[in-house]
């Protein structure tokens, strides 16, 4: 195997992340999964497309409008390698799309696949994506929204080791609205790396909950740029970390020059679990715009000590109460996802974790 | 109120007003930086042999050192061979003897405002007692360039067993303290200006206040950089022994000239068990030119450890001058149950850049600290704030508020927010509040139809998002303080 060239941790962008669990990850030995990609599809009308090892496995999946191009590469540590082969989203005007689930089956070693989403004026998709298996899989996608076009997008990780690594470049056109929620509750570590290059009038949600455990690590490190005026975003990220694990959230929004009355708004919240975990956060503004609406919020710490107590005081065991009280803090972040079947899936996902963990 | 006003009138109306230099005939080291250089600022200062060692061991140090560049500056590069690092007033004064100091550099402190004679006062305050003499007294140490010129009220500073000295005095006089801590909260290699500070630091101030006292006036450092070409290193170094407590006030100004100087400083606080330090710096290095040609780099380390029980550090600044600053006023919270805080107010106008914030290490249990940062940008300038919370493992119930908040005067400057939380203690309460916003036309609006003009509204409006940080200066520093924001907005309106 040919020796990993990979970021150093002393580069700022990637002070937090698991680079040696990266390394780790490339070489765990290949080994058929036990894990049927059909329990991993939601019940939803739309394409279903089966990645194995980076690889679109075409007799499993139903392509419907996607297709199978070469896609380019980012210009990122990571993202570059996955040049080559990958998949395309491309919808005309004022078209609608049924929802397009990908599953990403990893049997060890190193993947990596390249996507792109691009919509066209006033065009609506929506995408929900699973990670299983074991391996480090490596993806990039690159997204474009027309005037007016709309992207749901839900992501949950839930592979049983390795890691998962994902870079995304979004830009968003005029008025366009960008809304993406992630999960992470599986055994392997994550990073999510992105920068989101909003316009003018547009609408962004960008967030979601790491949940970890045991030596887990998993970070994302989001970068926002409103470029035009009259933006909106909400970063909205939870972090709960158990064991040894590390959770680490890294979100940051830049208000151009002329983009003025931008509204970006930042809420970062980390809960440790045993004093052993740790929690890192970074919200940064970085601001050149004179009038505009920036505030961030971020906060650290345990269960509220007095909320357990009521709970317990009205009957409820001391385990049950935590996990109502964890379950709530990663609910906000899982609102934000539309479609009923994918909340109820993803809140299963969280459920099941907090489950095992707890 | 009114006086408040009627002074950022006034304030408004000037611009730097102690940009003006002296001629004063001075030494100088040769231009550059060898080994050399070193040997000659040791000998100068007439230092015993493992002080040379240990400034030798910084320099080779720093030789295999990079410049960081991590910060949100833009820093041109810093040909380190075409300074001075050695400037001292060729009359040098005899020690303790106020009446043998150059008359010149006595009337520079004079122009600047700061009393070098005793029975003086700093200026803008006037309350005497029944005798006449001032009620609220602070002892000076005032460096000029490389050298220390004059410290005040030692006698009755000794009489309550402070030792208030410039720091090579202190050297040859309490070689012992010196050594037990020189280096100890900022070790030689921390960063590259650190290191280069421990190589060739010129002069500063040392403070030692023993077990249960508490210092009977405050305490202050004036910095004043003179000759051009110069580098400025200072070291200053405190140590509360237990139970004591003690107010420092440093400030500094230099000349306006159109080369950029460096000013490299490195400040160490050391509190013992229930010892509280109140450090608090009025920052007016000169900013250069509408331009941004010329002003002062400050590029310095300050860190206080709080190694005792119940111990306490508090870190004030109001940083309005500098070309480039580069500053993280940070607590090492060691001792169960020390306590950090940090409020600063970091102006930024015309081409200044200013990367500055905090770092509050959580090591002891039940360890508190609270930061309040105000930033207000204008003209073509740049803030960031740069903080850092860090809670360890056996760290219980520690407890951190920080809050940030940025101002922004022009479309054509930026404000920036870089905080890093990072948490491995459960038992941690740890809150980050942070917000960026302009002066509203409301209350511009509300301030013009009461009979402000657009100025006197900012500098009013100004006043008052900085009021959390400025209530924590002392008396004598606040109104110097308030004037200042006053002066470094100057024609950012409009």
């Amino acid at each position: 195997m040919s020796v990993l060239e990979l970021p150093s941790t002393r580069e700022e962008a990637w002070r937090y992340a698991d680079v040696a669990g990266i390394a780790t990850a490339a070489a765990l030995p290949r080994d058929a999964t036990a894990i049927d990609p059909a329990s991993l599809f939601l019940d939803l009308p739309g394409a279903r497309i089966l990645i194995r090892d980076g690889i679109v496995d075409e007799s499993a999946s139903d392509l419907g409008r996607v297709r199978l191009t070469h896609v380019a590469a980012a210009e990122h540590a990571l993202g570059r390698r996955t040049a080559g082969p990958g998949w395309s989203l491309r919808l005309a005007e004022d078209a609608a799309a049924d929802p397009v689930q990908v599953v990403h089956l990893a049997t060890g070693g190193a993947n990596h696949l390249a996507s792109e989403i691009v919509l066209a004026d006033d065009a609506t998709a929506t995408v929900v994506e699973t990670y299983a298996g074991a391996g480090w899989s490596n993806r990039a996608l690159s997204v474009k929204l027309g005037r007016a076009a709309r992207l749901m997008r839900s992501v949950r990780f839930l592979q049983s080791a390795g890691f998962q690594s994902l870079r995304e470049d979004a830009e968003l056109g005029q008025g366009a609205s960008l809304v993406t929620t992630f999960l992470g509750a599986g055994h392997a570590g994550s990073r999510i790396d992105a920068q989101l290059i909003a316009g003018e009038g547009t609408y962004t949600e960008y967030g979601g909950a790491l949940l970890t455990a045991d030596e887990q690590r998993q970070e994302c490190a989001v970068r926002l740029r409103h470029a035009e005026p009259n933006g909106q975003s909400h970063q909205l990220w939870r972090a709960v970390a158990a064991d040894r694990s590390a959770a680490s959230l890294a979100a940051a929004v830049e208000v151009a020059r002329h983009a003025q009355k931008t509204d970006g708004e930042q809420s970062l919240r980390g809960l440790l679990l045993h004093r052993t975990a740790t929690v890192n956060l970074k919200p940064e503004l970085e601001i050149f715009a004179d009038d505009v609406k920036c505030a961030h919020g971020a906060t650290v710490g345990e269960l509220d000590a007095r909320a357990l107590f009521y709970m317990q005081s009205r009957g409820i065991p001391r385990a049950k109460a935590q996990a109502l009280l964890t379950r709530a803090f990663v609910a906000d972040a899982l609102d934000r996802i539309g479609l009923d079947e994918v909340r109820e899936a993803f809140v299963a996902d969280a459920d099941a974790w907090l489950e095992r963990v707890l | 109120m009114a006086t408040k006003n009627a002074e950022a009138y006034a304030a408004i109306s000037k611009t730097y007003e102690w940009g003006f230099h002296s001629d004063i005939e001075q030494d100088f080291a040769p231009k550059g930086l060898s080994e050399d250089t070193v040997r000659y600022i040791s000998a100068k200062k007439q230092e015993p042999e493992w002080m040379l060692e240990w400034r030798l061991k910084a320099f080779r140090l720093w030789q295999t050192m990079e410049a960081p560049d991590w910060s949100k500056l833009n820093v041109p590069p810093i040909d380190y061979q075409d300074a001075y690092y050695y400037a001292e007033p060729k009359a040098k004064p005899k020690l303790g003897s106020l009446d043998e100091v150059d008359p010149e550099i006595l009337r520079v402190y004079e122009k600047l405002g700061i009393p070098i004679a005793e029975q003086k006062m700093l200026a803008g305050v006037e309350d005497l007692d029944d005798s006449g003499q001032p009620k609220r007294r602070v002892a000076v140490d005032a460096v000029f360039d490389s050298v220390s010129v004059a410290t005040t009220f030692r006698k009755e500073l000794e009489a309550a067993g402070v030792i208030f000295r410039s720091i090579s005095e202190a050297i040859r006089e309490y070689p012992d303290l010196v050594r037990k801590w020189l280096g100890k909260v900022v070790p030689q290699r921390d960063n590259y200006f650190a290191t280069l500070n421990s190589a060739v630091f010129s002069d500063g101030t040392f403070v030692y206040i023993p077990e249960g006292v508490r210092c009977p006036m405050e305490l202050s450092t004036y910095f004043r950089i003179n000759a051009e070409n110069t580098g400025q290193f200072e070291r200053t170094l405190i140590v509360a022994d237990k139970g004591s407590y003690v107010s420092y006030l440093e400030g500094c100004t230099a000349p306006m000239r159109d080369e950029n100087q460096l000013h490299a400083a490195v400040v160490e606080l050391v509190a013992m068990d229930d010892a509280e330090i109140k450090y608090s710096t009025v920052q007016n290095w000169y900013p250069g030119d509408e331009n941004g040609v010329g002003g002062i780099y400050n590029f310095v380390t300050k860190r206080a450890l709080c190694q005792g029980r119940n111990s306490k550090v508090s870190w004030t600044q109001v940083e309005t001058g500098s070309a480039i600053t580069w500053k993280y006023p940070s607590c090492v919270l060691a001792g169960e149950g020390s306590v950090g805080e940090f409020y600063s107010v970091a102006v930024t106008n015309n081409r200044q850049q200013a990367d500055t914030g905090t770092k509050m290490i959580h090591l002891g249990k039940n360890t508190r600290s609270t930061i309040v940062s105000k930033g207000i940008s204008a003209g073509r300038s740049d803030n960031t704030y740069r903080g850092l919370v860090r809670v360890a493992p056996t760290a219980e119930g520690v407890r951190n508020f920080t809050q940030c908040d940025s101002l922004l005067l022009s479309d054509q400057c930026g404000a920036h927010t870089v905080p890093y939380i990072e948490v491995r203690n459960p038992s941690a309460q740890i809150e980050h509040e942070a917000t960026t916003s302009k002066i509203s036309e409301d209350q511009m609006f509300y301030a013009q139809s009461r009979g402000l003009d657009a100025e006197a509204a900012v500098a009013l409006i100004v006043n008052g998002f900085a009021r959390e940080v400025l209530q924590q200066l002392p008396m004598e520093f606040a109104v110097e303080a308030q004037k200042l924001l006053g002066i470094s907005l100057e024609g950012s309106v409009g």
